[in-house]
């Protein structure tokens, strides 16, 4: 072997010591780094440490507070955790033993429940599942359930969250609400149909006593005097103005809302048919401010209603020239009448009154008290509402809605 | 440069030649580091560069065979840092065709300021490749001396052909066709 210039070796070993202190600098300055990189990801980690533990809190005060029933299971069915409505409702708790939400189904609910359960692994979630659930000490009890997957931060299923409500109490008042308006809309129909046969069969008599009269008139005309023709008279009157009361009671008990045909109704047209039936004084002009529009509803029935309120606008007037006008506005849902008189008016006192059957403010004779309480019936099987202003001597407006 | 390329150079430089030639080259060049390199260092290219240009002075070799053998060498050392690297694939073709999407991504993760040259694939077959090398290195027989080694790792050698498209060597075709 050739020796070696020891000033070679010296230069080797003076490079090599350079570089190793080079080297020592890099991997200095390099830990340097890491040391603060460290300190971040510390301090980061510790944001996302109290932001985590934040974020537990909640949701353990969710999971405690929760009214509803939650329970937590794997995808075996096996439950993992319920909350404490969820102890009460099903009379179980896993820390003390293992249960499998297949013995929580109803034997006759099983093979919706496996449909759901496939919808919610195919779909990862399912709602308003309602079916019955075997609990430890309340029997069997329906519940409301929703349900959703659980998917760890791979997006892989680990498990299932139900929220349960029960609902069996719910359901039995349902139940029974659902009855007593069956109930309640039967007595009804009886009720129409009572009223009905009362007013026909209170108008043969009536018809009989209105003949009798008049032949004691055209028979003893010349024996009664004057007085005695004038009570006859009366019960003329009387009679006939029954006879408006038991047409009126007929007219008010056959309107029900469930049998409304639901036809065009053009207003004009109803209007100008009731100028031409009602008696109109020359002094009274009934007019539309203008063009009225066309309503959905049964004809008759509409027409009854603006009758009904322009015929007593025109009875109750007292000025020298009438004016009876109608008028509308509408909103998103409703058309707004206004029917306006310059009549007698009416009191305060009495806003509520008018609109109750048999109540009669005047002594008109063609007033029977029944014609505004059959108007509010209508206005009411149209879901719309009445009301009035009025200022006495001076005029009426009547307010109704139509729903359109 | 790194400076595992500088350090493994005069190492192999020592062995071939001797301290001698590796002391004469050094002072020769007359570079700024002084020659004192560190495998975790980075360094000037040019004093590789002059390195280079000494040694095939001295030895009357040329640059590109210095290169070549240079390249041989060096897979020895990168086979022996990252052989899981090397052994997720089954063939050298599969290899070389990864270098430019997957094993340089890589070393951009660990040296994010390092400056590769690019291996563009124009051509892909179970047992030929044609890759077209981009450097402003100029440093393709280093790239050969690679490939060989690449070969030999897997038991197999290969003809590999390089046609220079331009004349300073900053781009150069490889087809390389598997015996």
């Amino acid at each position: 072997m050739t020796r070696i210039n020891p000033e070679i070796l010296q230069r080797a070993l003076l490079r090599e010591k350079a570089a190793r202190k080079q080297a020592e600098k890099i991997l200095e300055d390099k830990s340097k780094e890491l040391y603060l990189i460290t300190e971040q990801l510390r301090k980061a980690n510790k944001k996302l440490q109290s932001g985590l533990t934040e974020k537990t809190t909640e949701l353990q005060g969710v999971f405690d507070n929760l009214v509803d029933a939650y329970v937590l299971m794997n995808l075996k069915g096996d439950i993992i955790n319920l909350n404490e409505a969820a102890k009460e409702l099903f009379g179980y708790d896993v820390s003390e033993e293992k249960i499998n939400v297949i013995q929580l189904i109803y034997k006759d609910d099983f093979e919706y429940a496996i449909n759901s359960f496939k919808l919610l692994i195919s779909k990862g979630f399912f709602s308003d599942y309602i079916a019955r659930v075997n609990t430890k000490n309340k029997g069997i009890r329906w519940v409301h359930i929703n349900a959703s997957i659980i998917k760890n931060s791979n997006q892989k299923p680990i498990g299932a969250q139900g929220i349960v409500k029960d609902i069996t109490n719910q359901r039995a008042i349902e139940a029974q609400n659902k009855k007593l308006l069956h109930d309640l809309e039967k007595s009804n129909e009886e009720l129409g149909e009572y009223a009905h046969i009362v007013s026909h069969d209170l108008k043969s008599p009536l018809r009989s006593i209105n003949a009798l009269i008049n032949w004691l008139r055209e028979d003893y005309e010349s024996v009664l005097d004057d007085s005695g023709l004038k009570n006859i008279s009366l019960i003329e009157q009387t009679l006939e103005k029954m006879e408006h009361l038991i047409n009126g009671i007929l007219n008010y008990s056959s309107i029900n809302n469930t049998d409304l045909k639901n036809t065009d109704v053009d207003i004009n047209s109803v209007l100008q048919d009731i100028i031409n039936t009602i008696y109109i004084p020359n002094h009274i002009t009934v007019t539309s401010l203008q063009r009225l529009p066309t309503v959905k509803g049964d004809k008759t029935r509409i027409q009854q209603l603006f009758q009904n309120i322009i015929s007593n606008a025109v009875n109750y007037i007292d000025k020298e020239t009438g004016t009876v006008s109608v008028s509308f506005q509408e909103n998103q849902s409703h058309y707004i009448f206004e029917i306006k008189d310059n009549g007698i008016g009416i009191e305060k006192e009495h806003f509520d009154k008018i609109f109750k059957i048999f109540q009669s403010l005047g002594n008109n004779k063609n007033s029977t008290g029944i014609g505004l309480s059959i108007v509010k019936k209508i206005v009411e099987a149209y879901e719309g509402e009445i009301w009035l202003k009025s200022e006495p001597k001076v005029g009426t407006s009547f307010f109704f809605s139509l729903k359109k | 440069m790194k400076g595992i390329v500088f350090t493994e150079f005069l190492e192999l430089v020592e062995a071939k030649f001797g301290l001698e030639v590796v002391d004469k080259i050094i002072t020769a060049a007359n570079l700024p580091s002084g020659g004192a390199y560190t495998a975790i260092g980075t360094y000037d290219f040019a004093e590789m560069l002059s390195l280079l240009t000494h040694l095939s002075s001295h030895t009357n070799i040329a640059i590109n065979d210095l290169l070549l053998v240079y390249g041989e060498h060096f897979f020895s050392v990168l086979a022996s840092s990252y052989p899981q690297l090397i052994d997720k694939y089954e063939n050298p073709i599969a290899l070389l065709s990864s270098i430019e999407n997957h094993i340089h991504v890589e070393v951009r993760k660990i040296y994010p300021d390092a400056e590769l040259p690019t291996f563009e694939i124009v051509e892909k077959a179970e047992d030929s490749l044609i890759m077209l090398y981009k450097s402003s290195r100029a440093m393709s027989s280093f790239g050969l001396g690679l490939m060989n080694k690449t070969f030999a790792h897997y038991n197999t050698n290969a003809k590999i052909l390089l046609e220079h498209l331009k004349e300073d060597g900053t781009e150069v075709k490889f087809s390389i066709t598997k015996n």
